[in-house]
């Protein structure tokens, strides 16, 4: 019975920790050009407007960028190297994610970590509350309800 | 395990911890700081070739060997109209030195509204429009006024984000001017 248990709170566990997994796990790259460009636009920030996305923004660097975006993935030039482009001429900030890699990591990482902690705490906290003898009511607390009832 | 609560806390406690250090590390390269700075200091200078207002034609090579001043601008912004006395003021200390180079570049505008406000404003030194904004992608600009110094050997050695003093443009010209 505690085995069958087990084996459905593993699951449950793993279920949602999977499931967030998917949800973190960067998506896979767009197979045509401008495809492409789109995507890495959406994770460019506009540089003159700061809250928006290069593909969500009209102002001129924004338009500027998604050419040259388009020029680059038109030539067979990488995601990586494209991001590597813009990080070196703005920073890290113009990323509008964090990167998926080096210490960035931990920001899409320790959310997961978290959630599954607190699944395996609660896990805990559930067997220990099983274990622990339920009340039962005395004669005296019969007598007492007896008692009130009249 | 003995206390697997504590164990369980103490996990949890890491886990904050580590999540605290992330947030002040993403903090660090906020929008903000990355602003006041350019990534182009200490790099060469993007290659370009522009055609001023007036009908020439000026590139990175074509000004090899001078020290330049360029000057990301237009004419509605704010900002650009408060430096511009400071400009004209250091374009016109320099106008008979043939190695320094002040060079504005349209960003943001149309060389139709920009032309005429210059001609009013009496700006003298060289005017290019930036079509397509490349340059002005290629220097990482994020707005207007930016000025960066490039030294005669083509490497760009000083920025300015904002308007820019006298003093801040006799800066960036004795900057260009230290490295050959």
């Amino acid at each position: 019975m505690i085995g069958r248990r087990l084996v459905l709170w593993g699951g449950a566990a793993a279920l949602v920790v999977g499931a967030l997994v998917w949800a973190a796990w960067p998506s896979s790259g767009s197979t045509t050009s401008a495809a492409r460009a789109h995507e890495l636009a959406t994770e460019l920030r506009c540089p003159d407007c700061q809250a928006l996305s290069v593909a969500d923004s009209d102002s001129s660097s924004a338009e500027a960028i998604r050419a040259d975006l388009a020029r680059r993935t038109k030539a067979g030039e990488s995601d990586a190297e494209i991001r590597q482009v813009y990080i070196d001429r703005y920073g890290d900030s113009i990323l509008l994610k964090p990167p998926s890699s080096g210490l960035g990591l931990l920001v899409w990482v320790l959310p997961v970590v978290a959630v599954a902690l607190a699944i395996v705490g609660l896990g805990f906290a559930f067997v220990r509350w099983r274990r622990e003898p339920r009340l039962q009511a005395t004669d005296a607390d019969e007598a007492l309800v007896h008692g009130a009832r009249g | 395990m003995k206390h697997p609560a504590r164990w369980a806390a103490l996990a949890v406690a890491v886990v904050v911890a580590a999540l605290a250090v992330v947030l002040a590390s993403q903090v660090s390269t906020n929008p903000q700081a990355d602003q006041q700075m350019s990534r182009l200091v200490g790099q060469s200078e993007p290659t370009f070739t522009v055609h001023t207002f007036d009908g020439r034609t000026l590139s990175s090579a074509s000004l090899a060997g001078k020290a330049v001043l360029v000057n990301f601008w237009n004419s509605w912004c704010i900002p650009c109209q408060q430096e511009l006395p400071d400009l004209k003021m250091f374009a016109a200390e320099h106008a008979g030195d043939p190695n320094v180079v002040l060079l504005g570049i349209l960003r943001d505008d149309t060389v139709d509204a920009a032309r005429p406000y210059a001609e009013a404003e009496g700006m003298s030194w060289s005017l290019a429009d930036d079509p397509g904004a490349n340059l002005s992608l290629d220097f990482g600009t994020r707005g207007q006024p930016e000025t960066y110094a490039i030294s005669p050997g083509g490497l760009v050695v000083g920025s300015e984000i904002g308007p820019a003093s006298v003093r801040n443009l006799d800066t960036l010209l004795a900057a260009a001017q230290a490295h050959p």
